[in-house]
């Protein structure tokens, strides 16, 4: 953390340093982990989420050998159910703490991808800020969701590309996708970006940063090019080297980790961990547009063609979005997650923080300025999630019938999502991650049509 | 010898009583069918522990009562054979809003059992199908030693809706001490919650609640339990029932159009905005196309 020795507007204060902001936000954490414990304690609403409470009872069946699934709605990989066996012997909130730790660590990675890419100090820790005092942030570890440990591992692999360690971005790919199925749509993006002009082995890719393009001089990548040679090229370089590496070492682990889950605990590991995300269609009431068009139709299944149907606009979107952003990965993979939540049969609130740790990567693109715009789109975004919250509360605590207005406002929350997301990529500075080491014959990597 | 006859003799005449007011709001009792069954032996820790476990799959009154029969007590082992089954709800609704409630029992001992062995009062809640217990709330208020025992047995699945899931029956055991005889009320509240319902027009779905059945048992290994009272699923005087907000058929088709129409459009909308915004020139021909 090298701080100039006079303090410039371009410099933050001392105390906002990115040493201070880490030790602070760690005490933040520790303080609510211990008051969650107090708070279980003594009052009737307990601050630790109804999933920690499952995660500790998996794990201490796994600890006296059992099967974790003999928990009900345990829906996890048995990989999580063994980091937790130390409840066993140390405290019950040893989760609590690796889970904080994890959101930490999400931190320094975003400090240290902003730090290669050279991003200005201030800026760089305002975007930190964004993900460590987000009240959401810091209360989703603290209360025992496991999520900080997948963004963490997501952060990770961007770093690994970004340091051109490919096995090793690989490895932890394939360990995320078999720990949480969601990471498996950035795959196409990681694909096209392994591009052999930029990765080659045993050098560190050039990265494209902060800096090139804040002239706005980025007509270089303009050049027309017909549809056949950008095909063709594609196609050509579709199967180099990295991108085959990549794909067996991931596929491999995860595979790997599925076979030996699968050895230990059978159909149910299949079933809960794995097929359970994939067919998941929950009538009850969340956020999502489906909701209840799949209560309507509950009683009578779904056929193949209403299925395939209800999945073609999530689809086309994550389409587009990779066609249109892959080079710039940090950014393609942020609009993936945000859509891919917008567009999901089942929406809930822990399903933000896949995002939320990707935002701080491409806020120093952005051109939206807070006033008044950025200020704008959180008002729509929280406004609209607060609007359902309230017909939620009147379903469930007060026991009216509003599923109409309901849905009404789970279409507005998708409206809202769909504004945020299309001022984003409008405000956005394109920026690839990598940069070319040829600036003579410009080859696209062509999408696949 | 004398004090035991004339507590006999004063039990009798209450019970006397008791039939000439069977009329009133406040007494409820439960006679009938469960004449038959007057006690039960038991090897299990619950009651209901082998019910399922023995090819019975409703909580219907008949098969239930059939299951009772098969663990009554050898007439030799029955100790209470003269003793007549009888108790007393004095009150029982469900309160709270929304979709979790409190199903509230209270329950009247009859002062001449508290000279039996029998220390235990087990209830068995037969939920109806659009109802369920959360086995770890009840762990919890166990914990709390708000019940001295709880188990929840049959459909314990927490997240599928009524029409998809089966019924289950909650056992609870609660110490009775002399003090609850001479206090006069047990009172017991039983947190549950609403399963998403069968679609209704009305947007509501009624959900009516039976009476409890109702045991004293001994603490012992094997135990012997009386049968105070059977009750039906539906009970003829008293009316407790939640209403739960249920989807309305008519709904279907508009919901469904508005929801695709919703997707579709915001789907374009993100589309053409990242087509437009995107510098790759391959997206500007997928525009084309």
């Amino acid at each position: 953390m090298s701080r100039g020795s006079e303090n410039t507007d371009d410099e933050p204060p001392k105390w906002m340093s990115f040493r201070s902001l880490l030790v602070f936000s760690m005490f933040l954490r520790v303080f609510l982990i211990v008051y969650g414990e107090w708070q279980d304690a003594h009052m009737e609403v307990r601050y630790t989420d109804v999933d920690y409470i499952v995660f500790s009872d998996a794990a201490s069946l796994m600890a006296s050998g059992e099967s974790p699934y003999k928990r009900t709605t345990y829906r996890y990989s048995p990989l999580l159910a063994l980091l937790l066996t130390p409840h066993s012997f140390f405290h019950r909130s040893f989760g609590k703490f690796l889970f904080s730790a994890s959101d930490l660590l999400v931190g320094w990675f975003i400090h240290t991808i902003l730090k290669e890419r050279k991003v200005p100090e201030k800026i760089c820790t305002y975007s930190v800020m964004v993900w460590l005092f987000n009240p959401f942030t810091f209360t989703i570890g603290t209360r025992g969701n496991c999520e900080p440990l997948v963004c963490a591992m997501i952060l990770w692999i961007i770093i690994s590309l970004m340091q051109g360690k490919l096995a090793q971005a690989a490895f932890w790919y394939g360990l995320v996708v078999h720990f949480r199925v969601y990471p498996i749509i950035y795959a196409l993006p990681i694909i096209l970006v392994l591009d052999s002009q930029v990765f080659r082995s045993d050098q560190k890719p050039p990265l494209e940063d902060w800096n090139t393009g804040q002239t706005k001089t980025p007509t270089s990548n303009t050049e027309k090019k017909t549809i056949l040679f950008n095909l063709l090229t594609a196609l050509k370089s579709l199967f180099s080297r990295e991108r085959i590496m990549f794909a067996l070492i991931s596929g491999g682990v995860f595979l790997a980790c599925n076979a030996v889950s699968f050895y230990f605990y059978g159909h149910e590991f299949l079933h809960e961990a794995l097929l359970y995300h994939l067919t998941r269609t929950d009538p009850r009431h969340n956020f999502s547009i489906y909701f209840y068009h799949i209560y309507l139709h509950y009683e009578r299944q779904f056929s193949a063609v209403e299925k395939l149907i209800s999945f073609l606009p999530q689809f086309t979107v994550q389409f587009a979005l990779v066609s249109c952003f892959w080079q710039d990965l940090v950014f393609c993979i942020f609009l993936q997650t945000v859509a891919f939540v917008a567009f999901n049969k089942v929406i809930t609130a822990q399903y933000f923080v896949w995002f939320y740790c990707l935002l701080p990567l491409i806020l120093p693109w952005s051109r939206m300025k807070l006033k008044w715009e950025g200020l704008l789109c959180i008002i729509l975004w929280i406004g609209a999630q607060t609007h359902w919250l309230l017909w939620g509360y009147m379903l469930e605590f007060k026991g009216l019938n509003v599923f109409l207005q309901l849905w009404a406002a789970s279409l507005l929350f998708l409206a809202a999502n769909t504004f945020v997301l299309v001022k984003i990529i409008q405000r956005h500075r394109f920026s690839p991650l990598f940069r070319r080491y040829e600036s003579s014959s410009q080859k696209h990597v062509k999408k696949l049509h | 010898m004398a004090s035991q006859r004339r507590r006999s003799l004063l039990t009798l005449i209450f019970i006397c009583c008791a039939i000439s007011s069977a009329s009133s709001d406040q007494v409820r009792t439960s006679y009938g069918d469960s004449d038959q069954i007057r006690s039960l032996c038991i090897s299990d820790r619950f009651i209901m522990e082998s019910y399922f476990t023995t090819s019975h799959t409703s909580l219907d009154d008949s098969e239930f009562r059939n299951f009772l029969l098969l663990q009554q007590c050898s007439s030799e082992h029955d100790p209470t054979s003269i003793v007549p089954a009888t108790s007393l709800i004095q009150h029982r609704n469900v309160t709270g809003e929304g979709s979790h409630r409190n199903l509230l029992t209270s329950i009247k001992l009859l002062p001449f059992y508290s000279e039996s062995k029998l220390h235990e009062l087990v209830i068995l809640e037969r939920l109806p199908l659009g109802v369920f217990a959360d086995p770890f709330e009840l762990q919890s208020l166990q914990q709390r030693r708000v019940f001295s025992d709880v188990s929840v047995f049959g459909d314990t699945n927490l997240e599928l809706p009524s029409f998809r899931s089966n019924r289950s029956v909650v056992e609870i055991h609660v110490e009775v001490s002399p003090s609850d005889y001479e206090n006069g009320e047990i009172s017991l509240k039983l947190p549950l919650h609403a399963r998403y319902q069968p679609l209704d027009d009305s947007g509501y779905s009624r959900v009516e609640f039976g009476e409890p059945d109702l045991f004293l048992c001994s603490s012992h290994e094997q135990r012997r339990c009386l049968v105070l009272s059977i009750g039906r699923s539906k009970t003829e005087t008293r009316s407790v029932f939640w209403d739960i907000p249920a989807g309305i058929r008519g709904h279907t088709e508009y919901v469904s159009a508005l929801t695709f129409a919703a997707a579709v459009l915001s789907a374009i909308s993100i589309l053409v905005a990242s087509v437009l915004s995107s510098k790759v020139e391959s997206c500007k021909n997928s525009k084309q196309s």
